[in-house]
Order: C-alpha cells, then structure tokens, then sequence
C-alpha cells in the first residue's frame, strides 16, 4: 500500500517537472520562463522529500532543506539580470 | 572638555537604562532563536552538540544582533509573538489556503475569473507582522503581493467584484489580519 | 494507528494530484503571466503542501519527521518569497494584467 503509493506519487512529479519544463522552454516572454522555474523548484523539493521518505534516509531532507533555502537566491539573481537586461535595452533605444 | 559635559548632559537628558536593557533582550532574543534552530538541526542531546551550540549562538548573536532585529521596534511584543495564537494563526491560514486552493480550482477549469489589481492599507504596526501578512497573502492562491511599502499593500487579485479599496482589502486579509492582530499584539 | 496514517496520506495525496493536475492545466490555459503565477502557485504551493502533510503521515522514524516539519516552516517562508520575486519581477517589467472580454 505504502510502496505503492509512493510510487505513484514519485511518477507524478516526474511528469509535473515535465510538463513545466515544457512551459519553460516555449513560453514566450522572460516572465513566463521565471513562473515555470517557480513551480520546477517546488516540485523538486517535493521529489527530493517523497524520495527521502521512500528510502527512509535523512541525507534526502538535508539536501531537500538546503535547496529550499538557498533556491530563492537564485531567483532573486535571475529576476536581477533579466531587469537589467530590460532596463539596459529601454536605455539604449 | 567642554564637548564631553555637554555629551555628558545629552546622555543624561535621555535615559541610559531602557536603551542599553533593550540591547540585552534584543541580544538574549536573537540567541536563544540561534540556539533553537541549531538544536532542531543538530537533533541530537549529548553535552558536546549542547555546549558547542550555546557558545556559538552567543558568539553569533554577539557580532549580527543589530542587524537581525531593528532597533526601532516598538516593544517586546511587536517581535516575540503568543505562541497559543500563533497557532490559532496558522489554522486560519491553512483553512484558507484550501478553500482559495478550491475556488481557484473551479476558476481553471471553467476559465471565468476578473483579475485585477487592488491597492489598500493594513493596519498592522509591527514590521514583522507585516512582513507575515504579505506572505500569507501570497500563500493563498488567488493573491499575489505585487509590492509592500511602509503600510500600503499592491495585490493582484484573481477574483476581483469590487472597485472599493476597503471592501477589497477586506475580502483579501480580514481574517488573516484579524488572527495576526491577535498574535503580534 | 498505521490504517489511519494511511488514510491521511492517501487523501493528501490524492488532493496533491487534484490541485497540481489543476495547476498544469491553468498554466497553459491562461493567457497573462500573472494569472499563470496564480494558477502556478495552485501547483507550486497547496499540491507541495499537501503532499508534505502525506509525506509526516507515512515518515518511518522520529528523525525523518522532524526534518519534514521543518522543511515544511522553511517551504511557508521560502516558497511565497520566490513567487513574490517573479510577481514583482512582472510587474516592475510593465505587464498589464488580462481582463475577460464580456466584464467590461
């Protein structure tokens, strides 16, 4: 029972993270890309922690837990470089 | 000479007491905050992990107390909240994350929704409860904090049937607000 | 004990499926990216929720449990920061939000 639900709850998040990888290679506008990766993070952090369970392993939820708060830095970065890619090109033309 | 009798008398025109008594709880706070977070990290109770834990909180908490909690805060209670509300607190917010979470739900499926971006003021006094409220509104889906000035909120709304600034922050965070008000005094 | 833990996780789970299945499809039935966000955060947020609420029910140990607790405090912080930066990120680039055709 267990096993099986895990399983399947590990097969959904796959699929989760692909179709927003879909999204994040076609959507059209930079901001479209940044929501995908939003929610690519948080369906990760679920798998890491789903997985961590299945195997019963703290070693998952440590690197499950650094992920999570080291993952909006990243964001904060990425939102950064693209404002002032955005604020760049508004300038120069 | 002179300089240091006028400083004297400023110094004594303000009262010394409650201002170096605020640096000892402000200090004692942000230890004892270190302190918890690396024994639920650490999860473990033998004298070695204790010890060297107390000592490097006090250390820590030494060298970054200025910046962790702002010195204009107005009182204890605008910092430490009443942990029996704080939980009432996050009942609230979790109830309402699941009935937005199915109001959201039907939106997708059947398309229909009036997004729009709503402007109001909370009434909240403490900078960390604040700070609690945008986020919780964020949590929810159906609200996104766009901004946070001082006290002046921008949120888009996803099911938005009002043009009233009042009525709008009242349908977004009234309950929120409500049980904050109640946790952080 | 262990056939009500099993319940629970196999309800959250389920509503973990409803809610990000939702959250898929809102992401590419919605034309703007602030609605996208909106929906997105039906996935991101209440389908990652429920499934931690899943994941306590069925930890094998106290130490697991612990750390799924937590994990969860920090995913109550982190997650509406991050989707608070792209929203502003949004915003500050100067996106109008989408409005229905037939409400004026």
């Amino acid at each position: 029972m267990r096993l099986i639900m895990l399983e399947t709850m590990r097969w959904f998040l796959l699929i989760c993270a692909l179709v927003c990888i879909i999204r994040l290679i076609m959507g059209p506008t930079s901001a479209d890309r940044l929501v995908a990766l939003n929610i690519l993070s948080g369906v990760v952090l679920a798998f890491l922690v789903i997985r961590g369970v299945s195997e019963g392993r703290v070693l998952y939820l440590d690197v499950a837990l650094v992920y999570d708060i080291f993952g909006f830095l990243g964001f904060l970065a990425i939102a950064r470089f693209f404002k002032d890619k955005l604020l760049g090109d508004g300038e120069g033309s | 000479m002179k300089d240091q009798s006028e400083s004297d008398s400023g110094m004594r025109k303000h009262p010394i007491k409650p201002i170096t008594l605020w640096n000892i709880i402000r200090f004692f706070i942000t230890a004892a905050f270190l302190f918890g977070v690396w024994l639920i990290f650490a999860f473990r109770w033998d004298s070695y992990a204790v010890l060297s834990g107390l000592a490097g909180s006090f250390v820590i908490s030494g060298l970054t107390y200025k910046v962790f909690i702002a010195e204009h805060e107005a009182s204890l209670n605008s910092i430490v909240p009443w942990p029996l509300r704080l939980i009432i607190f996050f009942a609230v917010l979790i109830f309402s994350l699941y009935t937005s979470s199915f109001k959201m739900l039907v939106a997708v499926f059947s398309g229909k929704g009036s997004p729009r971006i709503v402007y109001f003021k909370t009434r909240l006094r403490s900078d960390l409860a604040r700070m609690v409220l945008s986020n919780s509104i964020t949590f929810t889906p159906g609200t996104i904090t766009l901004d946070l000035n001082d006290d002046h909120l921008i949120v888009h709304w996803f099911f938005c049937n009002t043009r009233h600034a009042k009525a709008a922050g009242e349908a977004v965070k009234g309950r929120l607000e409500r049980a904050l008000s109640r946790a952080w005094r | 004990m262990r056939i009500t833990l099993d319940i629970i996780a196999a309800v959250s789970f389920l509503s973990t499926i409803v809610f990000g299945t939702a959250g898929l499809i809102g992401l590419f039935r919605f034309p703007d990216p602030y609605s996208r966000l909106q929906s997105g955060s039906l996935c991101g947020t209440t389908a990652v929720f429920s499934m931690f609420i899943g994941a306590l029910a069925l930890a094998p140990n106290g130490a697991v449990a612990a750390r799924i607790v937590i994990l969860t405090v920090f995913f109550m912080v982190s997650s509406p920061t991050s989707s608070h930066i792209v929203a502003r990120f949004i915003w500050n680039s100067g996106v109008s939000p989408w409005k229905p055709e037939e409400k004026d």
